[in-house]
């Protein structure tokens, strides 16, 4: 039964626990994204479980206001996998990451996927062990220096997809934590098939293995780099499209478009060729640019569609068996108890692990630039203008009137202690009034703003307020003093006029 | 490089101009709404053949449609900013960003030479366009605005 009526936002999916990453850790960008992609995908909160092993993208179910296990390092499928099979109807994500779905629960992993649970598992890869301080994992690069390897890798790396692959996944797509819009699409599509889809993001860890994702993870690089994967569509890429991948013999290659290579001889896109798909998973970046999107989707018979044929065909012939008296038929004994063994315990271990980290601690901060330190400045300094306000209970009438005599489109709710209560903006006028409202004076303004809006204080970054306003899609930002009281307003331009003071 | 020279670089074309709907010319005021409505989206371009005829936004709806419901049967054309200003896909991001500015108006359409309609630079693609080219300081930021750790590492 369905408890909520209301259409869910990414805010109720947002839980209160704190969330304990890195500051800078493309763990937060997934995260707002899977929040912000749950509303559309169909379930309830209430049907919706993340389930996750150990490891620092582990912590996810915690942060998610939805039923959620953070269960045992590498089995994370395992779990789902019997919570999928006794739930079919529930929409269940595992949360995991190289490390943890590829190390310790790589068998785990490959098994769920060839079982074709119903499960979404989405991999965090970062190449590197993050929670325990920057050890190489399997994906880390053949000579790739990292605490474990002081001399650089000697191992070949895990290619995830072609794994996945190999494991006869029904669905595998790619995407990167730092291109938002093009992760909540892929997340929506894994979440829409039916059967395992696996999805493997490329993850920042900002402080053990920062530099991974050059080229790929920077706005101004990523379209030269990414090829953008579209069914029935040719492979073309760079950032003015003039750059297309052709097959030379069994070999991907790159091509410039022009000087006689037209469309017509790229390779086309086609989610149901495996074929296709282990070429496009062999393709390396920076050799190749990196595929991005859905590889491959097909539609095959669930585990549990398959394993319930079967068991309502054996209850056809012999009727419903009974679990008690299957357990009591076999030959049973009493197990007696042992005393037990006390463990010794020192704690001197951890604290000499502490010791070898603090170097990494200690390191001198980036340099950053004119633009980043701006961006952590508090929003005070962009002298903030004071707020235009109306009273939660007049009407919309009076609502639009104000708009348009103060020439904004943002007006913030207050209640009769003048706290902010709400937001009321001229997208609402749009979305929500015009054509369908007979009579503006007789509602009031309370029945058609945002309530609870998301308020910051003077005393923030500058880019929380940028943060806001790209997952929210906002182009305001309320400011309320300690008391919740309004105190100004930002908006995007605002934002332009500091950059611009800047540059001139 | 700086933020500066990379947004002069950077060519409109190169940000996301997806953020619009479109309706033809003499489209009803009414039908218009419900096509925003449908895509979410806070512009509307007003098309004559391939052409732009016009723009309408949230702005307008609240400045001129939305007290006058009498309007809603009428053709969008009545509504509309005819004419708007544009920019080629050449343009520089930064050019355009402070066209926008000058100009006081927050949705810029971007046409060829031929004048067909390419997309419209939204302050949203700018935003966009910051957060990922500033994904440390800008998108991988906690929920809980409040909460800063003591250590980099995230612990406390």
């Amino acid at each position: 039964m369905t408890t909520e009526t209301l259409p869910l936002t990414r805010q109720d999916f947002v839980s209160n626990q704190t969330v304990r990453w890195c500051p800078g850790c493309g763990d937060y960008s997934i995260l707002a994204q899977v929040q912000k992609t749950m509303p559309d995908i169909g379930f309830a909160r209430e049907d919706i479980v993340f389930i996750s092993g150990i490891g620092c993208s582990s912590r996810f179910p915690y942060y998610m206001n939805t039923y959620g296990i953070h269960s045992i390092h590498g089995r994370a499928p395992t779990l789902a996998s019997g919570l999928a099979i006794a739930r079919p109807d529930l929409s269940i994500w595992v949360v995991t990451g190289d490390g943890d779905g590829l190390s310790i629960g790589g068998n785990h992993m490959i098994h769920a996927i060839r079982r074709n649970i119903n499960l979404n598992i989405l991999l965090f890869n970062n190449r590197i062990y993050g929670l325990t301080k920057g050890q190489y994992s399997p994906t880390s690069r053949h000579g790739m220096v990292t605490k474990s390897s002081p001399m650089g890798s000697v191992e070949q790396p895990l290619n995830p997809i072609a794994l996945a692959l190999a494991s006869e996944a029904t669905f595998v797509a790619r995407s990167i934590d730092a291109h938002t819009q093009h992760l909540g699409e892929v997340l929506l599509e894994a979440a829409h098939h039916v059967g395992t889809s696996f999805v493997e993001i490329y993850q920042n860890c900002v402080i053990f293995n920062p530099n991974e994702w050059i080229g790929l993870d920077d706005r101004r690089l990523r379209d030269e780099n990414i090829l953008y994967l579209k069914h029935g569509e040719p492979m073309i890429f760079g950032k003015n499209h003039d750059k297309g991948i052709r097959l030379n013999g069994f070999m991907p290659e790159v091509v410039q478009l022009g000087n006689g290579v037209s469309e017509d001889d790229l390779l086309v896109h086609d989610e149901t060729s495996m074929q296709l798909a282990f070429i496009i998973s062999s393709m390396e970046f920076p050799h190749f640019p990196a595929p991005m999107g859905v590889i491959r989707r097909v539609q095959k018979q669930t585990y549990t569609e398959g394993l319930m044929e079967q068991v309502k065909a054996a209850q056809a012939k012999k009727g419903v068996g009974d679990l008690y008296e299957l357990y009591t038929s076999a030959d049973l004994w009493t197990v007696t108890e042992r005393e037990t063994v006390k463990g010794k315990q020192t704690g001197a271990l951890s604290l000499e692990l502490d010791d070898e980290y603090m170097d990494e601690m200690e390191q001198k901060p980036e340099e950053t630039t004119a633009m980043q330190d701006q961006l952590i400045t508090p929003i005070a300094t962009l002298q903030p203008r004071a707020p235009v306000s109306i009273d939660a209970a007049a009407s919309l009438a009076k609502a639009i009137r104000q708009m348009n005599a103060h020439r904004v489109g943002c007006l913030l709710v207050t209640d009769k202690d003048d706290r902010l209560v709400g937001i009321f903006t001229e997208k609402d006028v749009l979305m929500r009034v015009v054509g369908l409202v007979d009579d503006l004076t007789a509602v009031p303004v309370a029945n058609y703003m945002t309530p609870n809006p998301i308020a910051l204080t003077t005393s923030l970054p500058i880019a929380q307020a940028l943060y806001e306003m790209s997952i929210h899609g906002f182009r305001h930002v309320p400011l309320v003093d300690d008391d919740g009281r309004p105190e100004g307003i930002i908006s995007f331009r605002d934002v332009v006029r500091r950059l611009k003071q800047n540059f001139n | 490089m700086s933020l500066e020279q990379e947004l002069k670089t950077e060519q409109v074309t190169h940000l996301d101009l997806t953020g619009f709907c479109m309706v033809a010319s003499g489209t009803a005021v009414q039908d218009t709404l419900n096509a925003m409505r449908q895509h979410n989206v806070n512009v509307c371009i007003v098309t004559a053949g391939e052409h732009l005829a016009g723009i309408f936004t949230d702005r307008d709806v609240l400045g001129r449609v939305a007290t006058h419901n009498d309007l809603l049967t009428q053709p969008i054309d009545t509504v509309m900013t005819p004419a708007p200003i544009t920019v080629g896909p050449e343009t520089s991001a930064a050019a355009a960003l402070w066209l926008m500015d000058a100009k006081g108006i927050r949705n810029l359409p971007v046409v060829d030479e031929d004048g067909r309609i390419l997309g419209v630079m939204t302050h949203q693609a700018v935003i966009h366009y910051l957060a990922a080219r500033y994904p440390i300081e800008v998108q991988n930021r906690s929920p809980h605005p409040e909460q800063f750790p003591r250590k980099p590492e995230g612990g406390d």
